[in-house]
């Protein structure tokens, strides 16, 4: 497994169109993760968490600003690229999981790595060892609409662990689970942070779920308005 | 994504949304079933129209006749003979040598009587119980180059003396059905070149008599007459004739040693620069090129009409996937972004849209495809019972491998193009579609 990548942001900035002008989602944003950390991103609706999220996951270009993931300079690139950073880099977990009806659970996972070319024996492989390692060992036959919801999600990790990235990004990963599948899904990811290394940051309104992490981070209107390190104790205010 | 995992990933999206895509399915197979109807019945016809005119034989066969020509009727298909003029061997191979000529083929005929054997079907209806006809002899070691279609039973052997065939002609003459011309296969036929001998200042006519069986029906273009035999046959008759006493004119006697050939020419477009040289070496010719030119014309016109009803339908099913796909799109874009979000390119997502889109048409295109020749086969059932009816060549229709395919790669084609939009449209969705509120 390879290890965590550094976040580093600085000054970034990001627009959307609306209508007849534009919507500023980020405004200015500076912000560091250590390689191998665990962030928290909390902010009401509309405060541009999603929007960090998908720019630093590579799902759209930042528009003014730098964005460094480990060795990546993100604003340098487009297309391909980008899809090829999302490939290698980073796994995703999704609050709608995102995981295809039509497949099994062994096929959602091995799909990430059918993107990569692996050859079959050695996905194969992997995506069983991942299943096994989520607790889906059992399961791996059955579609997402025969799973529970914890079970979905858990197939979603499975999945976003799948090429080994170096950032794990979860958007409202408990949001559409009961509470004990909640737990369950964040101490999975925990686990499997601390097993494996790899930097994660995860978006969530659930204060109990921001508070685990050693890096909280709030968003306001685009800005950072809090960033609170649990181990030096220290916070600071941006913006 | 390698091609087998689009194409696996594909197959089961088309799965997921069976019903839609059965419907699309069908729509496609539908269309593609009424183009592959269309085009084989309009090809048939146009094959079965031809060689209704040609009887069967080569299309670009030409009617050489033992006359002088007449230059100004070389535009006519059916050209007025000029004065008799004998055509024998060296004539037949001065022609054969032509460029474009692709066989030469001599026929004799012969005046004869014909005397339906007692008990034959048919005996004794005509009034009195024999007829004059003139038998018509030619090389039947390769009927293919004769202007000849089996109706029924078969063609004599070739130099046979003791086998003849007959043609509708000879059944209306005897008023039998046309439409069961096998009923006089295997019956005899007693038949012979009349030689008229002067005795006691009163011509009298003596036959060399010849019990034939009859093998075959058919229909025929070489030379005018009802019945049709070995070239042998007709010379030894024409011999014996040719040795009449006196006035020979009731027998229609010539001196030619052919009374015509049938050429064949390279081609349909050869067919009048053939003419032409045949006329420099002093023959008068015949040919249909101008009534087949017209029919393929019109037939031409035909299929293009049929051809483009066909081709309008599948656009039209065509379409119908492209609504499908887009609506198939409106509903993945979360999927399509999670997609993108693990690492799939925009190509990739490309691919698989075009693959889905593809398999309809080239799944829709065998169905179809399969069915319309089902159904053109039902017509030709149809059409091919009434033909024999009307005592003419029965239709052939065998399987157009050419016409199938065409159907199978049009329909998947044409899918393909209509699913080029949306499978663009999905491809070019944002990857942040995967975080999207909706």
């Amino acid at each position: 497994m390879a290890a965590g990548a550094t976040i580093s942001v600085k000054g970034l900035a990001h627009a959307f169109r609306s209508g007849s002008g534009s919507v500023s989602a980020l405004d200015g944003v500076d912000l560091e993760v250590p390689a191998g950390g665990y962030a928290s991103l909390m902010g009401s609706s509309g405060a541009g968490k999603s929007t960090l999220l998908a720019i630093l996951g590579g799902l759209e270009p930042p528009q003014r600003g730098s964005v460094v993931v480990g060795d990546t300079d993100l604003s340098r690139l487009r297309g391909d690229g980008l899809a090829r950073y999302r490939r290698s880099t980073v796994g995703f977990v999704f609050q709608h999981f995102g995981l295809i009806g039509t497949l099994s659970a062994l096929e959602n996972v091995e799909l990430a790595t059918i993107l990569t070319r692996l050859p079959r024996p050695a996905r194969r492989a992997r995506t069983l060892a991942l299943l096994h390692a989520v607790g889906l060992g059992q399961r791996t036959t059955h579609k997402p609409g025969e799973l529970s919801g914890g079970e979905r999600q858990r197939v979603a990790i499975a999945r976003a662990l799948a090429n080994e990235p170096r950032l794990i990004l979860a958007d409202e990963p408990t949001g559409n689970l009961d509470e004990a599948s909640a737990r369950g899904v964040i101490e999975l990811l925990e686990q499997l942070h601390a097993e494996r290394g790899c930097t994660v940051l995860v978006v969530t309104h659930n204060r109990a779920i921001a508070g685990r992490a050693s890096q909280q981070i709030a968003l306001s209107r685009g800005r950072i308005l809090a960033a609170t390190c649990h181990q030096s104790g220290e916070g600071r205010r941006s913006g | 994504m390698s091609p087998k995992d689009a194409f696996a990933l594909a197959v089961k999206e088309v799965i997921r949304r069976l019903g839609r895509s059965v419907l699309t399915l069908l729509a496609v197979a539908l269309a593609a079933c009424l183009l592959t109807a269309l085009v084989l019945i309009s090809r048939t016809a146009e094959t079965e129209v031809l060689r209704q005119l040609a009887k069967g034989g080569p299309l670009a066969s030409i009617k050489v006749a033992a006359a002088a020509p007449d230059p100004s009727q070389l535009a006519n298909d059916n050209a007025r003979p000029g004065s008799p003029r004998d055509l024998g061997p060296q004539a037949a191979r001065a022609i054969g040598r032509l460029p474009d000529v692709a066989s030469v083929v001599p026929v004799i005929t012969s005046r004869m009587i014909f005397v339906p054997s007692a008990g034959a079907p048919g005996a004794g209806r005509p009034e009195p119980s024999y007829f004059f006809d003139t038998a018509v002899g030619a090389d039947l070691r390769d009927p293919s180059l004769l202007p000849i279609s089996v109706l029924a039973g078969r063609l004599p052997a070739p130099g046979s003396l003791t086998e003849v065939a007959v043609t509708p002609g000879y059944l209306e003459r005897l008023r039998l059905d046309p439409a069961e011309p096998e009923k006089v296969l295997g019956a005899e036929l007693e038949m012979g070149p009349p030689r008229v001998f002067d005795e006691l200042e009163e011509q009298t006519f003596r036959a060399l008599w010849q019990r034939t069986e009859i093998v075959g029906v058919v229909a025929q273009e070489a030379a005018p007459g009802g019945i049709v035999t070995s070239i042998e046959h007709t010379r030894r008759a024409q011999r014996w004739s040719a040795a009449s006493d006196g006035d020979t004119g009731e027998l229609e006697l010539s001196n030619s040693p052919y009374t015509g050939l049938v050429v064949v020419a390279d081609g349909l477009d050869r067919i009048g620069k053939v003419r032409r040289q045949i006329t420099d070496i002093g023959y008068s010719t015949s040919a249909p090129e101008n009534l087949i030119a017209s029919v393929q014309r019109y037939l031409n016109v035909v299929e293009i009409v049929l051809t483009a009803i066909g081709s309008i339908a599948l656009v039209i099913a065509c379409l119908g996937i492209a609504n499908a796909l887009l609506a198939a799109v409106r509903e993945r874009r979360r999927e399509i972004g999670v997609l993108k979000a693990i690492g799939a390119r925009d190509r990739d997502i490309l691919f698989v849209f075009l693959i889905e889109a593809s398999l309809l048409g080239a799944l829709g295109g065998v169905l179809g495809s399969l069915g319309g020749w089902a159904a053109a086969s039902a017509v030709g059932i149809v059409v091919n019972s009434y033909l024999t009816a009307q005592g003419l060549l029965g239709l052939h229709l065998g399987p157009s491998w050419g016409v199938l395919l065409l159907g199978v790669l049009g329909s998947t084609l044409l899918a393909s193009v209509a699913g080029a939009v949306p499978a663009l449209k999905a491809a070019r969705l944002p990857a942040r579609e995967a975080v999207s509120e909706s």
